[in-house]
């Protein structure tokens, strides 16, 4: 009896941890800097614990009963803490609010807890026996909690699991003291019930955890964030896993410091190269200045003009040490004009004409981003060329979204321009398109800047051609009344995740 | 990615939910006073001077406005439109804020065929139709439409979400039938030009869709909310022949239409306005047209016209009043309003982008449309939502009080937008008790409309009223015709 009495101090002392630790990790997974994070998290925790332990003095007959009840609720708010914090991460902006929230409230359960079992069992022990043991377990279930935490829990269960798997130990603790204590309690019947209740639905969960965490999925990353921000405009994460940064746009991968050269070099120099003595260059998005800083190895280009519409992103990319060492100070160079703005007006309101437009946009995941890509938005591009300048396209996987890419090609014909379409293999994002475009004839660069880490003028060439699984296929062209793009993207992009 | 923020979010946010803002508001542009003026013939009156012109406008709607148009276009410089109001437009007014220029009525034109010469003529000049090419900033950006049916956002406003294989035939055996009355060239843009009387005319859009066995709810949600929204009153009200004129006019086209603006159709009347300025005359309420020989005199608060040709391009329920010897009309009209809802954030979505026209099933309003759908933006922060409904009754119409059309209003959007209290700011209701005509059955083949689109002796009616119901291609044709009868007469 004793040894059975103490295995459940041991199981709800673990399950307490693991909530402080669930929490404690979620906060710093999804809002950055772990170690404030950790600090806060267990701070609360502990003090809403001293909460606990004060209030269980107002707590004065049945004592089981209301054990009981303070173990189905810890099961139950703590089962489905992470869900919630999930959740709340992703569709609302409470998720802070909802953080210690949470954490308080478990915390004040997990106090109660200890003092009303130390009272519960104070008739069956000596004093100095009790205060041992409950408290050897007590450390002992917090032990074994951080140990099965990030070794056991966490990599094979997840966050959201673990959180629930505990939650039914909290309620089949209650469920078990329904028994244990069966002579202290004038009704079992009624709390077994209710204990059979609460399982049902932590166990429900369990079941649909998959499909929890897939509706937050979108915000969580592989890697540690190192920087996190919602702007605006968009949310900006930076990730970061030995020496490789990452950026993510509203959960989309921009690039990854390890290839983006490649991206970058193929951006910017089969249309630069081929302009000798290009003097006015547009870059349209790319706030992260990798293209300007391509663009830089050019000492003809007299001034770039960046038209970014985050005001945020371009400030982040011109003070943070880490992006500054991976752009080189691009965006603080005197030839670099920052214009905060969204781009369609802004060129709609413009009248200077540009040599080179590099147009380095999000993917055209919705209507909004659609418009930027339609014979419309070309058409006003076109007016702000040089009559032997080139504009490049950022357009999405000629593997992956065939269509959509094609479509890009077709739109920009419409709209009255030739067409150089070329490709280049990131190994973060895979194939990815580029459409080179202008009014005169394109010729490939003989000679290039040097420092490239990946084009070489003998391979320029063969960027534009194109092997048999990524040939071009029939599109409608994207217009503004009639953004076909959106619906082909969607659909592309759909078929490869399932 | 603010898009995903919503559904838990109305209830989860509800913790930390905000205290519930107040809302600002009033009624505007009411016309009623000055229109029951006119009824009742109180109208101050003591002319100070009398002008003599060839031909008088009276009205500066469209009709109005393109019988102005004509004049000028056939080199006929001669005349003055009278626009009782404070500036010209009717229905195609207009108005705009910090965020943007908004419809208060008719907010698009669909892209017209061949047959509506006028209307494309109009929009060449105005450079939106070039070598057969539409300019695409002007017609309306993706998404056009969307119906929030069964808790979410579908595309079109055609139900098609769980609906059965049975709905699916009745609406495809639905559209075979407007087919089939299309391909007889009846159903035309202007009506004039192909409209022969019909029994389709005696009988209402209901009783027809009965009498062809179509049960499905669906599609009879779909028929009566087109009758609604295109004539103001549901399909029990309608004539058969206008219900499906409705559909069979407006075969689809290859070019996606409509053609739109951030304020409606207000684009249109600022460039005539601007091109026929000189001709216009606002804050002139006529208050008698008054025949003497072979003269038109027309009274006005300041001025008294005297003229050889008048074209009527008011609504015609106004002539009776103004005229002694007004022919008879017995055109009905709907009552309708419209507010414009100023957002200073948008409501969560979940599933689809907003669209530009945005309905809810089996709501008594007609949605809402979004006036900066139309901007070349990629972000949107702020917005004006124009929200319209046909109302039944013109007495409840003009008694309820503002906060009444409030609470309507925001209890009809937050079925779909559970967050819209804390978006808006403002809310400006404007009322039309006598919106537009409304062709009810028996009204479109009937002897008293035939014999207004007669001269009446030396005064010409221009309005959309003359077609019996309101839409653009029938006012600016009504005008037209009247300028170019008023030509011939002169």
């Amino acid at each position: 009896m004793p040894v059975v009495l103490f295995f459940s101090v041991f199981l709800i002392a673990a399950c307490g941890l693991i909530y402080e630790l669930i929490a404690g990790t979620l906060a710093s997974y999804l809002l950055g800097d772990s170690v404030l994070q950790f600090s806060t998290v267990i701070g609360s925790y502990l003090f809403a614990m001293g909460i606990g332990s004060w209030l269980s003095k107002y707590i004065g007959r049945g004592l089981v009963a209301r054990f009981i009840y303070i173990e189905l609720m810890v099961g139950l708010i703590g089962g489905f803490s992470s869900s919630i914090l999930f959740l709340a991460f992703s569709w609302t902006d409470s998720f802070r609010f909802l953080l210690y929230l949470l954490v308080i409230l478990i915390g004040i359960l997990v106090g109660l807890e200890i003092p009303l079992l130390m009272r519960i069992l104070k008739d069956r022990f000596q004093f100095h026996d009790l205060v041992a043991h409950v408290l050897t377990f007590d450390y002992l279930g917090a032990l074994g909690a951080s140990l099965l935490f990030p070794l056991l829990l966490v990599p094979r269960l997840g966050l959201v699991r673990s959180a629930l798997l505990f939650g039914i130990i909290n309620a089949a603790v209650a469920f078990w003291s329904t028994f244990l204590f069966r002579e202290s309690i004038g009704r079992p019947a009624g709390l077994r019930m209710l204990s059979i209740i609460v399982l049902a639905a932590l166990s429900a969960g369990m079941f649909g955890a998959d499909r929890i965490a897939a509706m937050a999925d979108d915000d969580l990353y592989a890697d540690e964030v190192i920087f996190a921000r919602n702007t605006r405009y968009q949310r900006i994460v930076l990730t970061k896993w030995k020496d490789d940064i990452r950026l993510f746009l509203s959960s989309h991968l921009q690039f990854s410091s390890r290839d983006e050269y490649r991206y970058h070099e193929g951006l910017v120099h089969p249309g630069l190269a081929a302009l000798p003595g290009a003097r006015q260059v547009l870059v349209l998005g790319g706030g992260d200045g990798l293209a300007v800083r391509e663009i830089l190895k050019y000492p003809s280009v007299e001034k770039i003009t960046l038209v970014d519409l985050d005001p945020e992103m371009t400030k982040i990319f011109s003070s943070n040490p880490a992006l500054i060492a991976l752009n080189k100070g691009s965006l603080k160079s005197s030839k670099v004009r920052v214009i905060n703005e969204d781009a369609f007006p802004w060129l709609d309101n413009s009248s200077e004409v540009f040599d080179f437009v590099v147009v380095d946009f999000p993917d055209p995941t919705n209507y909004s981003l659609g418009k930027l890509y339609t014979t419309a938005f070309y058409r006003l591009l076109a007016r702000h060329v040089s009559v032997n300048g080139f504009i490049v396209v950022q357009s999405t996987s000629p593997l992956f979204a065939k269509q959509s890419y094609w479509c890009i090609v077709t739109t920009l014909k419409q709209a009255g321009l030739k067409t150089w379409p070329y490709h280049v293999y990131v190994p973060s994002f895979g194939e990815w398109g580029f459409v080179l475009a202008g009014a005169g004839a394109y010729e490939p660069p003989a000679t290039l800047p040097s420092g490239l880490r990946f084009l070489a003028t003998q391979n320029v060439a063969d960027l534009f051609r194109f092997p048999t699984d990524m040939l071009p296929v029939d599109a409608e062209p994207n217009r503004l009344n009639d953004q076909v793009l959106v619906r082909y993207y969607e659909r592309e992009w759909k078929d490869i995740s399932h | 990615m603010n898009s995903r923020r919503q559904f838990l979010s109305a209830a989860l946010i509800g913790l930390s939910a905000k205290a519930e803002r107040t809302i600002a508001g009033s009624f505007v542009n009411d016309a009623f006073p000055l229109g029951h003026k006119l009824r009742d013939r109180t109208l101050a009156v003591s002319p100070k001077n009398v002008v003599k012109v060839p031909i008088v406008i009276v009205g500066g709607g469209i009709a109005g406005l393109s019988a102005a148009w004509r004049l000028d276009k056939r080199g006929f410089n001669d005349f003055v439109l009278l626009e009782m109001e404070g500036e010209a437009g009717g229905n195609a007014r207009s108005g705009s804020n910090e965020v943007t220029s908004y419809p208060w009525a008719a907010h698009y034109i669909p892209v017209p065929s061949e047959s509506a010469r006028y209307v494309r003529e109009l929009m060449e000049e105005f450079g939106v139709l070039k070598d057969g090419e539409w300019n695409e900033r002007y017609l309306c950006y993706s998404p056009q439409e969307r119906l929030f049916l069964h808790g979410r956002w579908q595309e079109d406003i055609e139900p098609s979400d769980s609906s059965t294989p049975r709905d699916r035939e009745q609406m495809k055996r639905f559209a075979e039938l407007i087919r089939e009355h299309e391909e007889t060239g009846e159903f035309t843009v202007p009506m004039e030009l192909g409209a022969k009387p019909s029994k389709l005319d005696r009988t209402s859009m209901l009783d027809w869709l009965n009498a062809q066995g179509f049960d499905s709810k669906y599609l009879r949600w779909y028929v009566n909310y087109a009758c609604r929204d295109e004539y103001g009153a549901g399909m029990s009200d309608i004539s058969a022949w206008a219900g499906i004129y409705y559909f069979a006019a407006h075969a689809e086209l290859d070019d996606k239409g409509p053609i739109t603006q951030p304020d409606g159709n207000g684009w249109i009347v600022k460039r005539l306005v601007n091109k026929l300025q000189r001709h216009i005359r606002t804050n002139a309420p006529v208050a008698s047209i008054r025949k003497t020989g072979s003269k038109i005199r027309v009274l006005t608060p300041d001025t008294e016209y005297v003229c050889d040709t008048l074209i009527f391009a008011a609504p015609l329920l106004l002539a009776k009043y103004l005229m002694d010897d007004a022919p008879p009309v017995a055109t009905q009209y709907s009552p309708w309003i419209t507010a414009n809802l100023t957002l200073d954030r948008m409501p969560r979505e979940r599933g689809l982008d907003l669209a530009w026209d945005n309905v809810i099933y089996d709501s008594q309003s007609l949605g809402y449309v979004v006036a900066t759908h139309m901007s070349l933006r990629s972000r949107i922060d702020r917005s004006v939502w124009t929200w319209y409904a046909a109302v039944n009754d013109r007495k409840m119409l003009l008694e309820k009080p503002w906060d009444h059309w409030r609470d309507t209003i925001l209890n009809d959007l937050e079925r779909a937008h559970p967050d819209i209290r804390q978006c808006v700011s403002r809310i400006d209701v404007m009322r039309f008790g006598h919106a537009m005509a409304r062709p009810v059955p028996g009204s479109i083949f009937s002897e008293s409309r035939m014999r207004l689109t007669k001269p009446h002796g030396r005064v010409l009616f221009a309005h959309s009223d003359v077609s019996g119901f309101s839409v653009f291609e029938e006012a600016q044709y009504r005008g037209v015709i009247a300028a170019d009868r008023a030509l011939r007469m002169a």
